[in-house]
């Protein structure tokens, strides 16, 4: 949209019901996943005022193999008007699952905007390298020989949910589609495009909207260090702090309060649910802090274990979160932190001491909690650990 | 003869492509494919079988429920254990919100722009538009505002996710008001934000969406509280309300600009359901949507998935993964090349035999359509009434035929929303009944034993079964039957046609470079 007067921000918002003060919260909120300070909301509205009056910034999303959770992800996020205002901002010249052209058309549409560059790539799903890449054929050949020339023409990737950071469940082992996740699919292919990797089984659409003002307005684009990533790509205001650092039932775990069995009296009471299986403690997003579909409730809200599907690693084949965690639902002796990977000597009845310590060694900051009976089977050594020489 | 591809189809879930054959302006051969392999069944085996429930929702993204739901229903069928009633209630709703969600979402955010031109609205004049929509009966929205945002949208020369669309295209009703296309336009919007709600009742009662984490093998593990179902409550209301004032009353308003669409996108007129939303008896011809199958004249049988057989002559796998019962099933992908005389898909061509076991079994269409005709055929009073009413308002009173058809199966999708939306209050009713008595059970402990299993369900776009075989606690065989594989099944062992293909054969295409029926007639399956 054209947007030539001052103002037109406020106009825009007012056609949607959003007041100034609902905009600077949504800004706020948005500072605090950027992992900034709330005070930082008056340069993202800045930011995004600005933005109002430029032309809109170009993008394309495209499907790799993917079961299009995360466009449908990206349909449920909060506070839609203000959102889609940022979202507005882009023109996002081909995303299959909701763009009208199709067929030959629609690839034009892309085919011209590659042609240009400059534009985000967000791209959902995994990349199918396998049968030559025909795992994944779009308009009559294997994806994966246009992939090189969108990744490299793009001014910043964005890969969205576990499956593009590092192929997902779909690179679980046998890995028969070989699946790998676009910053492994950029090093084979020297691109050199920034990615930022979005994890979590479909990625979480505030994320997203975060990231696209990040790289978009506030400076990335010039400055990476902007983005402040991890080792993995991800951003740390995201991705530096495990769920069990900020989940709600915390303070039944400090006191030794578990549910040991589904639909159970301690599951009405809210207790904590490692002792059911949950990945928290190895799981690093801020899910309870943002959680899902407009915030109203997440996994462990529901009552259901996490299930880690924020572990990604793009950096080590073997690392999805499927391989990592499951049996989803036992106790892990081996325990994940990122690629490192222990296994207490002394697992009781009571939450392994060795365990605790070790995740506290490593940040996860758990402390001992009371003795458990009940719960779930402690999984022995899983077997890719054993060979990874876990258990050191 | 010239052929015409649309490749990618896109506002579809997943990656697919249409081939088909034009003569004198009319289609006379078509081809499906699935152009995507990812290998599920080789990533759940050997794994355990409360695992998957959580991976193998991941095939779809906007059905993950119904498929949650199967693979649950497979391992508790395998292990014989019975959910408690609590349950069964939390996972009808869980479900029903999904279908509303994907309903809504199909019809105005997939399939309104092949029926809807946005640049036709433009044109329209507002105090018209509120007239017109009061006189359909549909909802009201504020059309100024929206048709100044189009105006400028429009203006701005960036259509974003617009770009290249078949504006002014001559299939597009001519005679279909501007502010008709306004009052589309309007709920194409808001539509965005009522799925939303849809949505978040899976997150609340499901942990988030899609993928949700609660239907765990034995029950679930949601346990509710007054003050969640009242959220709860809140936003079925909103959402059933919609569907109510905006959904049917539109498709009401627009079908009859596109009455020749009920003279093609018919296909085979053989339906199959497994049945959905299941009653106390937990028994599959009982289901509010009942499980039946048709395969000649309005003749229901019991559906039963041992006569479901796959074959794999024109499909990227294995010769001897052909003819076989998904719970002998192998999946062994054979990449060859892509070629409409040999193998051109990664989708099985699935078939329902009539006797199991014998012959190469008929093209069975599964979703709203084939779930509707089976209901209405069996009799369930509230599909016949919903059937029986819209028959008469398209004119057509008496002649449930005429819905084997592209504005059929359009209708069909949204009738059963519109029934669907009234069981899910019924049910959230009374479980919030049954949590003020106390009481109530929602999980059953079980061990994990060997045995096999298959369950039988319904996604939103059709028929979804998932077969567990487990041995020594670890999945020995996985195979899973997904709606859109019934549906868009490239030719058997017999070169017979899909369901897809089959209702492509005698669309009409004006422009052999924008055969925009053909793309209707994909869409309908919501594939």
């Amino acid at each position: 949209m054209a947007y030539e007067e001052n103002g037109a921000l406020q106009s825009l918002l007012a056609a949607r019901g959003v007041t100034r003060r609902d905009f600077l919260k949504w800004c706020g909120s948005t500072a605090a996943l950027l992992g900034m300070a709330e005070s930082f909301a008056p340069q993202i509205a800045a930011a995004v005022e600005g933005a109002v009056l430029q032309p809109q910034a170009p993008a394309l999303w495209i499907n790799g193999g993917a079961c299009t959770g995360c466009t449908e992800s990206m349909a449920q996020v909060d506070t839609p008007d203000v959102a889609t205002i940022v979202l507005d901002l882009l023109s996002v010249n081909y995303f299959e699952t909701i763009m009208m052209a199709q067929g030959e058309d629609a690839e034009a549409a892309k085919a011209d905007l590659v042609a240009k560059g400059g534009y985000v790539c967000i791209y959902e799903g995994t990349v199918m390298t396998g049968f030559e890449g025909n795992a994944l054929r779009v308009a009559g050949k294997p994806q994966v020989e246009e992939l090189p020339e969108v990744f490299e023409n793009a001014a910043a990737i964005v890969a969205v949910g576990s499956c593009a950071v590092d192929g997902g469940w779909v690179a679980a082992n046998p890995n028969p589609a070989g699946g790998i996740g676009v910053l492994e699919f950029c090093k084979e292919h020297n691109i050199e495009t920034p990615v930022v990797n979005l994890p979590t089984c479909p990625v979480n659409p505030e994320w997203v909207v975060a990231m696209v003002i990040d790289v978009l307005y506030l400076g990335a684009l010039e400055d990476l260090s902007v983005l402040d990533l991890d080792e993995f790509n991800r951003p740390k205001g995201i991705f530096g702090q495990t769920i069990h650092d900020n989940c709600s039932r915390r303070g039944h775990f400090e006191n030794g309060e578990f549910v040991t069995e589904f639909g159970s009296v301690e599951e009405a009471k809210g207790y904590c649910l490692y002792a059911v299986g949950c990945k928290g403690p190895q799981t690093f997003t801020n899910c309870p802090i943002v959680r899902w579909n407009g915030r109203a409730s997440w996994c462990v809200e529901s009552g259901a274990p996490c299930i880690g599907c924020g572990s990604a690693n793009p950096l080590e084949a073997g690392g999805n979160w499927v391989d990592v965690n499951a049996p989803f639902l036992n106790r892990h002796r081996d325990i994940h932190v990122g690629d490192w990977v222990t296994q207490p000597t002394v697992v009781g009845a009571a939450v392994g001491a060795a365990a605790v310590a070790a995740l506290a060694v490593h940040g996860v900051g758990m402390k001992a909690a009371g003795r458990m009976d009940g719960g779930a089977p402690y999984e022995e050594m899983k077997e890719r650990d054993a060979k990874k020489g876990g258990g050191k | 003869m010239a052929r015409t591809i649309v490749d990618p189809l896109t506002r579809i879930e997943g990656h697919m492509r249409v081939e088909v054959e034009v003569e004198d302006g009319i289609v006379s051969d078509a081809w499906v494919s699935g152009t995507l392999y990812r290998g599920m069944e080789s990533v759940l085996k050997d794994r355990r079988p409360q695992d998957a429930f959580y991976v193998s929702q991941r095939i779809c993204g906007v059905c993950p429920i119904s498929h949650g739901h199967a693979s649950t229903m497979a391992a508790e069928a395998a292990m014989g254990v019975q959910i408690p009633e609590g349950a069964r209630l939390v996972r009808n709703i869980i479900e029903a919100a999904q279908f509303l969600h994907s309903h809504i979402l199909w019809f105005y955010t997939l399939g309104a722009l092949d029926y809807v031109d946005p640049v036709k609205a433009l044109s329209a004049n507002i105090a018209d538009t509120y007239a017109l929509a009061e006189a359909a009966g549909t909802r009201v929205a504020d059309f100024g505002a929206v048709a100044k945002r189009l105006t400028a949208f429009v203006e701005s020369g960036n259509l974003s996710i617009f770009t290249n669309g078949w504006f002014g295209h001559p299939e597009y009703a001519q005679d279909m008001p501007a502010e008709l296309h306004l009052i589309a336009v309007a709920h194409y919007l808001e539509a965005l934000e009522v799925q939303g709600d849809a949505a978040a009742i899976i997150g609340i009662m499901g942990g988030k969406f899609p993928h949700f984490m609660t239907s765990v093998n034995g029950g679930t593990t949601f346990v509710p509280t007054e003050q969640k179902l009242d959220d709860v409550l809140y936003r079925f209301t909103k959402v059933v309300d919609f569907v109510n004032t905006a959904l049917i009353p539109d498709t009401l308003a627009i079908a009859p600009y596109y009455l020749p669409a009920l003279g093609f996108g018919g296909g085979t007129g053989k339906f199959l359901s497994w049945g959905v939303f299941d009653k106390p008896s937990f028994k599959a011809d009982e289901r509010y949507l009942p499980n039946g199958v048709i395969t000649s004249g309005l003749a229901v049988d019991n559906a039963s998935t041992d006569n479901v057989v796959e074959w794999v002559d024109h499909s990227w796998y294995e010769d001897d993964n052909g003819g076989l019962n998904p719970a002998e099933g192998r999946t062994k992908a054979l990449w060859t090349d892509y070629s409409t005389d040999d193998k051109y898909s990664w989708g099985k061509s699935v078939r329902y035999q009539t006797t199991a076991g014998s012959g190469t079994g008929e093209a069975t269409e599964v979703g709203p359509l084939a779930r509707m005709v089976v209901a209405y055929v069996k009799g369930v009073e509230p599909v016949v009434d919903l059937i029986d009413s819209t028959l008469a308002a398209l004119g057509a009173p008496g002649q449930p035929e005429v819905l084997v058809s592209l504005l059929g199966r359009v209708a069909a999708r949204n009738l059963e929303a519109a029934y669907i939306g009234g069981l899910s209050i019924d049910w959230l009713v009374e479980l919030i009944g049954y949590i003020k008595g106390g009481d109530v059970e929602y999980f059953k402990a079980h061990d994990v034993v060997d045995g096999k299993g298959v369950g039988a369900w319904e996604a939103p776009r059709g028929s979804v079964a998932h077969f567990m075989d487990i041995q020594g606690g670890r999945i020995a065989g996985y195979q899973v039957v997904a709606p859109t594989t019934w549906d868009i099944a490239p030719r058997d062992a017999d070169g017979v046609r899909g369901p897809m293909e089959e209702a492509l054969i005698g669309t009409p295409v004006m422009d052999a470079e924008k055969p925009l029926n053909v793309v209707r007639v994909a869409r309908s399956f919501d594939p």
